[in-house]
């Protein structure tokens, strides 16, 4: 993929879209780790959601990137 | 983290050093925080560098006014943060593109959207009123600087976006990552306490009788407790996923609690009643029915470990509604005047409804308290209403305005190169205080916090900074200038000296990469700062909020008593919760916007436990009037008395109020065949007569003379 995209006539960095588009995934991911209690058998529940973004996002970039 | 803190200070000075570790505890949470903000600031400043933003200065400062002790309340600040920057963002682009050659019409379309910001805020109870502070200021802060070059207006619309999201970024993930303490554990720990309270308050004081005061005095501790726990829920459901499961649970729990506090208060108004000697043979017998109450609540004086009792209690209290109605109807021979029954009957009903009531409370708990996820509920709690008034509102939209139009007038006139930088602070200001509960101390201890930081930032650059080379000495210089400012923010002794300094000295050092050193500029700039807080201050002063306006407090006195109005005609479905919560939601704005003990605060609390009790038997009896099959004359005279009830409390006046007591007296004649309509007519009527209450004291009419029963 290209690494900007023109949105409107403005140049966006591709990265951009991908990270909303983490952050979504991500919060359906939270949701459904809270709705089943899973975060009860996660030593450090935050530090946990901030790796599965890195992860996400990572994965997401490196996929678009590639 | 705060578990090993616990942990480490029970281990040094063993589990019952008491005050020395708790101390020491709280100083150690303080100096966690305050590490962990400097982190975060001198974080941000980094990496704004690393990708050259235009003003890391400006990413620093959105940590310095993001970052709480509580993770949770962070990330709901900045969520709301995000959202109302992007909207700022894009007004500001409107506003440039509609305007970009004429100062006035420019001026004048900022400074509306910035006051129309400012009043959206006011009607907002949790950091959803900062997000409209930020949508108004935002828009200044992207069109101001590229007045004179309005086709750069994007440019600095993205480099302020990127410099914000990039603080509010650093912040979130500092703040819950490293050592998080949880506003989850804060409002956990509330809860807790808040129902061991309640049940410990209701079951040693049903076998007493509470004086007005005291009730007074409960009823406003409630009040607040209610108000804070709604808020702490909007701020949590951002922190953690399974508080967010249980964020409906909560509510739940919310509004069992007022309902129980509120029937609760109605009883000992009807015990108060009671006193003296004719009434003794009724007062006995409701306080024998109280003591199986009260029984079943546990032993007097024990301090219950109230997670693990609670399903316990939730049981013991499952039957005893029945067994309280059997009990009355059996305690109930032997009184044979009319007004006596009548007393027993509608005390009997209450204490039945406070053990069905406490039931519901003690379960929700239990539930919410249960380490396991409890099924959904079937149907969505009611929200917590909130009820507003829009002349406040309204009086924050022109002080903006204006504070605002005026600034940029002078600035356009005497052509003063700094005056943009005095409008901005001032309509920051103006935008954020009007918020708070009493601004111009608010104001006032900014201001000094704004001198002080000030002047620390030019020590900090002129005397530091420029001898130092290098981001590692650039943090060596800036840390100690930064420690205090975080460390008076956490500690809530002077509220607000502490943020005005940090907004003062990151503000005055203005983190470039290379950084400018220009101290005629500096001082300038300061001296524009000052004279935009000072301003600020001024427009304080000449439109006055709430707590210095006895015109604003009326009108939300007359709010509280509307609520009673509602009540009387709203539609049944749904009422209760919304008119527990919103009567509540008044009286905490009064109890906020009033000292505590001072005339007007008292007179608020007096009028909030009339409008409960009154609205709440009420309610009561058109529930009541909905389910019981009455003739259409009753109906109509039930109506009426309803309909006079509504217009007093709306205009109370000494002919009014004779006249819905009449009405009053004159329904309870005709619903005598229908028990179930008599008890919320009868508590209708023990709050009119009530001298003590103050819609008696207010139309300056003994009311005492008329005897309590209906003869």
């Amino acid at each position: 993929m290209p690494r900007e995209i023109a949105w409107f006539d403005a140049l966006v960095p591709t990265l951009l879209p991908i990270f909303l588009a983490s952050l979504l995934l991500q919060w359906g991911l939270d949701w459904l780790v809270g709705r089943f209690g899973l975060y009860r058998y996660v030593w450090h529940p935050p530090l946990f959601r901030l790796a599965l973004f890195a992860c996400v996002f990572g994965g997401l970039g490196l996929l678009a990137m590639r | 983290m705060s578990a090993a803190i616990d942990r480490l200070f029970d281990s040094t000075f063993g589990a019952r050093s008491g005050e020395v570790a708790a101390w020491l505890r709280g100083a150690a949470l303080d100096w966690l925080f305050v590490a962990k903000a400097t982190f975060a600031v001198l974080l941000t400043g980094w990496l704004a560098m690393r990708f050259n933003l235009e003003q890391p200065g400006t990413a620093m400062m959105t940590v310095a006014i993001v970052i709480h002790p509580q993770s949770g309340m962070v990330i709901a600040k900045s969520f709301y943060r995000t959202l109302g920057t992007l909207v700022g963002c894009a007004v500001a682009f409107a506003i440039v593109g509609a305007f970009p050659q004429q100062r006035v019409p420019f001026l004048a379309s900022t400074a509306l959207w910035i006051g129309l910001c400012a009043g959206g805020a006011s009607l907002q109870r949790n950091f959803r009123s900062y997000g409209f502070v930020l949508a108004g200021y935002t828009a200044a802060i992207v069109a101001l600087p590229v007045v004179n070059h309005p086709q750069n207006v994007f440019d600095s619309a993205v480099m302020r976006v990127s410099e914000v999201m990039l603080g509010i970024f650093v912040a979130g993930i500092v703040s819950d990552a490293i050592f998080p303490q949880r506003l989850g554990d804060v409002l956990r720990d509330g809860v807790r306490s808040q129902f061991a309270n309640f049940i410990v308050f209701v079951r040693d004081s049903l076998r007493g009788v509470l004086p007005r005061v005291h009730l007074e005095k409960a009823h406003l501790r409630f009040v607040r407790e209610v108000v804070q726990i709604e808020s702490q829920r909007s701020s949590v459901v951002f922190e953690d996923a399974g508080v967010r499961q249980r964020s409906p649970r909560l509510r739940l729990f919310n509004h069992a609690f007022m309902a129980a506090s509120t029937s609760y208060h109605s009883l000992h108004h009807l015990l108060n009643r009671l006193q003296g000697a004719e009434h003794a043979p009724v007062r006995e017998r409701l306080m024998l029915l109280a003591g199986e109450l009260a029984d079943a609540l546990g032993p007097p004086g024990s301090e219950p470990r109230m997670a693990a009792q609670a399903p316990a209690l939730a049981q013991r209290l499952a039957g005893l509604r029945e067994r309280l109605v059997a009990r009355a109807s059996e305690l109930r021979v032997g009184l044979d005047a009319r007004g006596d029954r009548l007393d027993f009957d509608t005390g009997a009903e209450l204490v039945a409804r406070i053990a069905a009531e406490l039931h519901d409370y003690t379960n929700a708990y239990a539930v919410l308290a249960s380490p396991y996820m409890a099924r959904g509920l079937a149907e969505a709690p009611a929200p917590f209403s909130h009820a507003n008034d829009w002349a406040g509102a309204a009086v924050v939209v022109v002080r903006a305005t204006l504070t605002m139009f005026a600034m940029g007038l002078f600035w356009l006139d005497s052509a003063w190169p700094d005056g943009a930088g005095a409008m901005l602070i001032a309509t920051i200001f103006s935008g954020l205080m009007a918020t708070m509960p009493d601004p111009l101390r608010a104001i006032r201890y900014m201001l000094v916090g704004y001198a002080l930081g000030l002047v620390a930032g030019i020590v900090c650059v002129y005397g530091v900074l420029i001898h130092m080379d290098g981001f590692a000495l650039f943090c060596a210089a800036l840390a100690p200038f930064l420690l205090p400012g975080f460390y008076l923010s956490a500690r809530s002794a002077w509220p607000g000296v502490g943020s005005g300094y940090l907004l003062a000295l990151l503000y005055t050092i203005a983190a470039k990469n290379p950084m400018s050193y220009d101290a005629l500029h500096s001082l300038n700039d300061s001296l524009s700062q000052l004279l935009g807080v000072g301003c600020a201050g001024v427009a304080f002063m000449l439109f006055a909020a709430t707590s210095d306006s006895p015109w604003l407090l009326r009108r939300l006195l007359r709010k509280l008593r509307m609520q009673l109005v509602h009540a009387c005609e709203w539609p049944l479905r749904g009422l209760l919760p919304r008119f527990e919560s919103a009567s509540r939601d008044v009286a905490a704005q009064i109890v906020a916007h009033t000292r505590a003990g001072s005339a007007p605060s008292r007179e608020g609390l007096a009028w909030s436990l009339a409008v409960q009790e009154t609205g709440r038997a009420v309610i009561e009896l058109r529930m009541a009037l909905a389910q019981v099959d009455v003739s259409s004359r009753l109906r109509d005279d039930i109506e009426a008395a309803l309909l006079a009830l509504a217009g007093l409390y709306a205009n109370p006046g000494r002919e009014r109020y004779a006249h819905a007591r009449r009405l009053i007296a004159s329904a309870i004649d005709e619903a005598a065949a229908h028990p179930a309509l008599m008890s919320p007519l009868h508590l209708i009527r023990l709050a009119l007569l009530d001298t003590g209450a103050v819609l008696g004291a207010r139309v300056s009419e003994p009311a005492a003379q008329e005897t309590l029963h209906a003869t």
